[in-house]
């Protein structure tokens, strides 16, 4: 089960693209399988049992979102990320509601693409039902809606408080500022500002001033990440 | 050109339809007329001779041949009797009694009714008319003939027919002329539209089609086309003037980065120098995509179906929910944010766009409102819908300028150097365009009071409005 658990499918019918999908994505670890059309991608998803997906928008003889369609109908729930070289506005509503779990706008940063492909695999992965996430010495009670430090109580605005719980259940993996918005706002586009940022710095005022080491972290040019020394 | 396609034209063929159809019924209708006259006159001639047949029995009866014989020689020199034929014959058909001189040999033999043509009198000069007769057979075998000239009924039931025809004739040249015409006008109008088509096709959105002023629906259809026709070349030019925005806006930095590429490219330079040469560059193709990516987001925004994400939303809410995004930022600018907000301020829209909009709105306040300002936002359920209110106390924009800020890549002189690209007011732009806002733009000496007024129609009974929007989007969402 663990050889499978790292097994992704990539869908794409640029070379060059596909390349660097690939690539990408084995240095962090995945075995990856490509497909360069359709009708081979939407086989080997049929085939084979992978923990995430990542689907071009265009593809010779069959589209994206058919293959999305087409699995969901069959009952294959492979989380899927859509990569489109389409706008977003609305042909993201268009690929979430064919049944894709995440839609990215080309050109995007590969960091940003690992980072919703790692969020995918685990998710994909077995769904961890706690109620008490422990990172470090932070602990975060999910259903009391309150987090600790060493014991002591941080006080946290409720969106506060999402933002760190969505943090912590993709602790020790990168999450993106669109990420963020999506989860945490429940927004759907890219801020242009560094709004993001601030806020985030907000809340590692309140999460890491005066403790012994900083557990959210920036990560330059792509998000952020909350993790405890090895 | 014209003559041929009115002859192929639709209108053409419908009118030709309806001229046969009304001719076949005018037909039915004179043809009836006609024979009904005709009858009627044929049975008064009859009955006339009928009676005048009963007179000369009964004289018969009483005086004889010899009464009979009286009687006829009377008749025959009484003027009013001269369009009548008379004539008494023995058993051998010999010549008794009369004004005509022998007996037709097509009659003999039988008894009853007849229609003589003019030819049957082979012997007789003079009757060269048509007649009507009777022939009776006396009860001494004598035979009595007599009849009326039926010229004048022919002539009349001739007269009839001549005229009912010529009415035929005159109805089907006009309606063939009206319909002709009928055909011609449309077509022609048809053909101004075409004209304008390929003229457009051949040299651009300039041309209109021509109105007439009649306000029919020809005109309306013009009208229509023709501000169809405004919308698209607005688009264009739109889409013109974006395409040479971008082409500066991104050729400079892309001419930038690529010079920079090729310098480092000639130099030999230790790793950290290739390593932080390598990141900006990376930053300035990232402030490049930006620019790209907002761009394409506000022509799609532009380019939407108004109704496609729309859902009643909550004005404050979503007002709420960006100055409580913006707080640390404002913090960190030592800026107050001042937030009143009405409760429930319903509007139909799409919420990710208005709170993109909103957010650049208060971005720029307490961007441009200057340290330790202060931004005063107010949500308003006014009289004529809903307002969104945001004021800063910066430097405020020229009034000469506010028309210009709301277009693509327009940064004010004093911002040049400052981050951003001239694309957060587009985008407001297209949002509040798309949701039927007007932009305000005043003076909140100092500062800058800028204002969004929502339709008040989406504002109208919000509980109800609410409900039904709830459930629709609800709809929506398990499709």
């Amino acid at each position: 089960m663990p050889g499978y658990a790292r097994h992704v499918l990539v869908i794409e019918d640029d070379a060059e693209t596909a390349e660097q999908l690939v690539d990408c994505l084995k240095s962090s670890g995945y075995e990856v399988d490509l497909a360069v059309d359709g009708e081979d991608g939407l086989r080997r998803a049929l085939a084979a049992d992978y923990v995430a997906m990542t689907v071009d928008r265009m593809l010779p003889r069959i589209d994206g979102i058919e293959i999305i369609r087409r699995l969901r109908e069959e009952g294959i729930l492979t989380p899927a990320l859509i990569l489109s070289a389409l706008g977003e506005v609305d042909d993201r509503v268009r690929g979430l509601r064919a049944g894709g779990d995440d839609y990215l706008v080309k050109p995007f940063a590969f960091r940003e693409m690992l980072a919703r492909v790692d969020a995918l695999a685990r998710r994909s992965g077995t769904m961890v039902k706690e109620t008490i996430l422990r990172i470090g010495d932070l602990e975060i009670d999910l259903l009391a809606r309150i987090a600790r430090r060493r014991g002591r109580g941080i006080e946290l605005l409720p969106r506060e408080f999402r933002l760190l719980a969505y943090l912590a259940r993709n602790a020790g993996q990168v999450v993106s500022r669109t990420m963020l918005l999506q989860h945490v706002w429940d927004l759907h586009f890219d801020p242009t500002t560094n709004v993001i940022d601030v806020y985030v710095g907000r809340v590692r005022r309140k999460i890491d001033s005066g403790q012994e080491y900083p557990l959210i972290h920036t990560i330059r040019g792509i998000g952020f990440c909350l993790r405890a020394p090895e | 050109m014209l003559l041929s396609k009115t002859l192929r034209s639709s209108t053409l063929k419908l009118a030709f339809i309806y001229v046969v159809a009304f001719c076949a019924a005018i037909f039915g209708l004179l043809g009836y007329v006609y024979w009904s006259t005709v009858t009627y006159l044929y049975e008064i001639t009859d009955r006339a001779i009928s009676a005048d047949a009963a007179l000369l029995t009964k004289a018969y009866e009483a005086g004889g041949r010899e009464g009979l014989v009286t009687l006829i020689n009377r008749r025959v020199t009484d003027v009013y009797f001269n369009d009548w034929v008379y004539l008494l014959a023995d058993d051998s058909f010999d010549y008794v009694a009369g004004n005509l001189k022998s007996w037709p040999d097509l009659l003999r033999g039988d008894e009853g009714w007849r229609t003589l043509a003019p030819g049957a009198w082979q012997s007789e000069a003079a009757r060269r008319l048509p007649v009507r007769v009777k022939q009776q057979l006396l009860p001494d075998g004598h035979h009595l003939l007599l009849g009326r000239d039926i010229e004048e009924l022919d002539r009349f039931g001739q007269s009839v027919t001549i005229g009912l025809g010529s009415a035929a004739i005159i109805f089907l040249i006009l309606a063939a002329a009206a319909g002709i015409s009928t055909s011609r006008r449309s077509v022609a109008r048809i053909e101004a539209i075409n004209a304008t088509s390929r003229e457009i096709m051949r040299s651009g959105l300039g041309e209109r089609i021509p109105l007439r002023g009649t306000g029919d629906e020809w005109d309306g259809l013009a009208e229509n086309l023709n501000s169809m026709l405004d919308r698209i070349e607005e688009l264009v030019e739109t889409n013109r003037q974006v395409s040479d925005n971008v082409a500066h806006d991104l050729r400079t930095p892309l001419t930038r980065t690529r010079g920079r590429l090729e310098r480092t490219c000639d130099q030999q330079l230790d790793l950290s120098h290739y390593r932080s040469l390598v990141n900006d560059t990376i930053s300035d193709l990232d402030e490049i995509l930006t620019t790209f990516s907002s761009l394409l987001r506000i022509s799609q925004i532009e380019a939407r179906d108004r109704t496609a994400a729309f859902r009643s939303t909550d004005l404050s809410e979503i007002v709420r929910e960006v100055v409580e995004l913006f707080e640390p930022a404002a913090e960190e600018r030592a800026v107050r944010i001042q937030l009143s907000a009405d409760k429930k301020v319903s509007v139909v829209g799409d919420r990710d766009l208005l709170f993109d909009a909103i957010s650049n709105l208060v971005d720029n306040a307490i961007k441009h409102g200057g340290d330790r300002g202060e931004v005063r936002i107010a949500v308003m359920r006014g009289a004529d819908g809903p307002v969104l209110s945001i004021s800063d106390r910066g430097p405020g924009i020229p009034i000469e300028e506010r028309s210009h800020v709301l277009r693509r890549f327009y940064r004010l002189e004093r911002s040049r150097n400052r981050p951003g690209n001239g694309l957060g007011l587009s985008l407001v732009a297209a949002v509040a365009n798309l949701h039927d806002a007007d932009i305000v733009m005043a003076d909140n000496s100092p500062g800058l009071r800028i204002e969004l007024h929502f339709p008040i129609a989406q504002a109208a009974v919000p509980n109800m409005f609410d409900l039904q929007a709830q459930s629709s989007a609800r709809g929506v969402h398990q499709s």
